[in-house]
């Protein structure tokens, strides 16, 4: 959201675009009744679909599809390869023209994509549409484990004295390893069987070796060394890139989009958050905030506060009141915020949204708690911000009308303190008013955060405890 | 590899043994409760060595059992993956053989053992070499290293090579008589 996330978003599209490339550049994902023609012949569109989506969060796979000028079929073949390889996380669903308008709002929001062929949205009845979307952190873990296993797969072969045998059942292909050896023997034979069908295990052979014809034979072994040592090297300069990006990845925050509904209602909601952020503070908080904004909604508002500086007390508490939704959601908010339906701008939709926003918010919590936090004190910075700035326009006001004022005007420009008359006192207990509606809607931030770290803090303490059995696992993962 | 390492445990005392030698009766039951036990964490558990201290009793509602928690030194056996270790052949088959070091029983399989060395069906099932002056057959004496280990909560299962530069028969029961 912040930019110091758009630096960590970069890497892992770096990232993404290097494995496309090493591991998926001669996919091809062709039905099985087509024939082989050279036309058919769609190695690469993997690569192209990736880079596509890493331009991309969530997107509907028609507007993919279109934007990449492939047939659906294709691409969705494409993408649940994908999907299968863990790099993309898909959703479907059920949608309505109305649902589609969500989507829509939000891909807005994120100004990412150009969904193309939205005009028709509105005949659409209760249509099946998939969405998807590069899932980062795994992405970073599935092509560690794969690297993982090839090099394994060839120190293994190529020091082949340690390999752990593996055994395989003919009738149930159930597979066994040599550390299953004390459950597979039988009192009768001196053969392994298969715990669920009692067959004969055979040993399965060497996993590369069987491509060679050398067994025994001593030359043939060494040409086979050889042959796993060169393609051990070349592995390691090939894929240098690519290690050397998972290293740089390593410690960055893991772009995350959430499920396909929250990341919509995150950008909803978002949107009118992060949309300030973008801007020049001042801008927001003087002349665009207080001026005239386009949207009815908040202009009445904003007449709302500067009235109640001018027209004393008992206007205050009424202002207070008329404001008590806003404490759901501030109406700094919404001003930037995406078209509202009539009924979300009505007060009780209002709360309801809130509360949905403010749960997109939290799913999104667990993975970058600390982005969350500097966006609830963006937040709350903006939201002092805007009211200094109404203090100050309600206080030239003030000036117009009473000019002895003045001194205490100045006062308060100058170093933002309230003023000493009454109806100061009263804003200023308005302020922490709000604030405090604005605590409790973020009050779930800063416990989850402290949890985590305790998680934390517990868990180092375990591992610590634990540490002879870590040892083992290690021993076993590579036994 | 063995430990030396202080262990404690919660021990249930029956109230019929309260009197002079409550002292001695916890750790005899201590002994023949965890000696020769094997913990996926620890190892097995050779011998205690000593009880560091025994914590107050508490007394269990109902039963008039009385729990004490005890500490103490114990010696214990955990393989490790690449440790070398003597063992015993127990069986022998067409897959490889079993072999015992103490309480850890050890897996050689037949991809494992060295090219030379062809198994012989029979009686007494072994592996011998073309010129039969080696033999690994039940009761043989092997060296052999561990290569991988299965560590449960309760039991420890090794899997071990003898293709390897001082693996292998070590003393040949077979070839002396
Ligand atoms: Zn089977």
């Amino acid at each position: 959201m912040g930019s110091h996330e758009a630096l960590s978003v970069e890497p892992f599209k770096r990232l993404v675009k290097l494995a496309a490339r090493a591991f998926y550049d001669d996919i091809t994902t062709k039905g099985d009744k087509q024939p082989k023609t050279g036309r058919s012949d769609n190695r690469g569109i993997a690569v192209v679909v990736l880079d596509a989506l890493t331009r991309r969060q969530w997107v509907r796979e028609e507007d993919l599809a279109k934007d990449l000028k492939l047939h659906s079929k294709q691409l969705r073949r494409t993408l649940r390869f994908f999907e299968e390889e863990k790099l993309v996380t898909r959703d479907h669903r059920k949608e309505t023209a109305k649902g589609a308008k969500i989507y829509s709002a939000a891909i807005a929001a994120t100004g990412d994509g150009q969904p193309g062929g939205r005009e028709g949205d509105e005949k659409l009845k209760m249509h099946t549409h998939s969405y998807c979307c590069l899932d980062y952190a795994q992405i970073y873990d599935v092509v560690r484990y794969r690297l993982h296993r090839m090099k394994k797969m060839l120190k293994d072969e190529l020091e082949s004295k340690n390999t752990v045998q593996e055994y395989i059942c003919p009738n149930c292909s159930k597979r066994y390893t040599a550390l299953d050896a004390l459950r597979l023997i039988s009192p009768h034979d001196e053969y392994f069987h298969c715990e669920s069908c009692d067959g004969i295990l055979v040993a399965e052979a060497d996993k590369l070796a069987a491509q060679e014809l050398g067994d025994g034979d001593d030359s043939a072994r060494k040409r086979r060394q050889e042959k796993l040592k060169d393609m051990l090297q070349n592995m390691e300069e090939q894929l240098k890139p690519l290690i050397d990006q998972l290293g740089r990845v390593k410690d960055l925050t893991v772009p995350e989009f959430g499920s396909l509904q929250a990341w919509e209602l995150q950008n909803a909601a978002g949107r009118a958050a992060n949309g300030d952020h973008g801007n020049d503070p001042s801008k927001s908080s003087q002349g665009l905030g207080f001026g005239g904004t386009p949207m009815p909604y908040v202009g009445e508002t904003k007449v709302e506060v500067a009235l109640s500086g001018i027209d004393g007390k008992g206007e205050n508490i009424k202002s207070e009141n008329g404001n008590a939704p806003s404490k759901v959601l501030p109406p700094w908010m919404i001003r930037q915020g995406m078209e509202l339906s009539d009924e979300q701008r009505g007060e009780t939709k209002q709360e309801a949204k809130m509360a949905g926003s403010s749960i997109a918010l939290e799913s999104s919590d667990d993975k970058n708690t600390t982005d969350e936090k500097d966006d609830v004190k963006n937040i709350q910075d903006e939201y002092v911000k805007a009211y200094y700035a109404a203090l100050l326009e309600r206080q030239r006001e003030q000036e117009a009308h009473d000019d002895s004022q003045q001194q205490m005007s100045n006062a308060s420009t100058s170093n933002g303190v309230a003023m000493p008359t009454e109806r100061q006192v009263g804003m200023k207990s308005k302020l922490a008013d709000e604030y405090e509606g604005d605590d409790v809607e973020w009050d779930e931030e800063p416990p989850a955060g402290n949890t985590a770290k305790n998680f934390k803090v517990h868990d180092l303490n375990v591992e610590a405890e634990a540490s002879d059995e870590e040892e083992d696992d290690i021993d076993w993962e590579e036994g | 590899m063995f430990f030396h390492i202080v262990l404690e445990r919660n021990m249930q005392l029956h109230p019929r043994h309260f009197g002079r030698d409550l002292r001695d009766k916890l750790v005899t039951k201590l002994m023949k409760d965890v000696e020769g036990t094997c913990s996926g964490r620890h190892g097995f558990i050779v011998a205690i060595t000593g009880i560091e201290n025994v914590g107050k009793g508490l007394i269990r509602d109902g039963t008039g059992f009385v729990t004490f928690p005890v500490k103490y030194q114990c010696v214990v056996f955990r393989p490790f993956k690449g440790e070398i270790l003597e063992a015993v052949v127990t069986m022998v088959n067409k897959m490889g053989f079993f072999a015992e070091a103490g309480p850890v029983q050890i897996f050689v399989s037949n991809h494992l053992i060295p090219d030379d060395m062809e198994f012989q069906t029979g009686d007494m099932p072994n592996y011998t070499t073309s010129d039969g002056s080696v033999k690994i057959q039940k009761e043989s004496e092997v060296r052999l290293k561990i290569i991988g280990t299965r560590v449960d909560a309760t039991e420890i299962f090794c899997i071990g090579t003898i293709k390897d530069d001082f693996l292998g028969v070590i003393s040949d029961p077979g070839a002396t008589s």
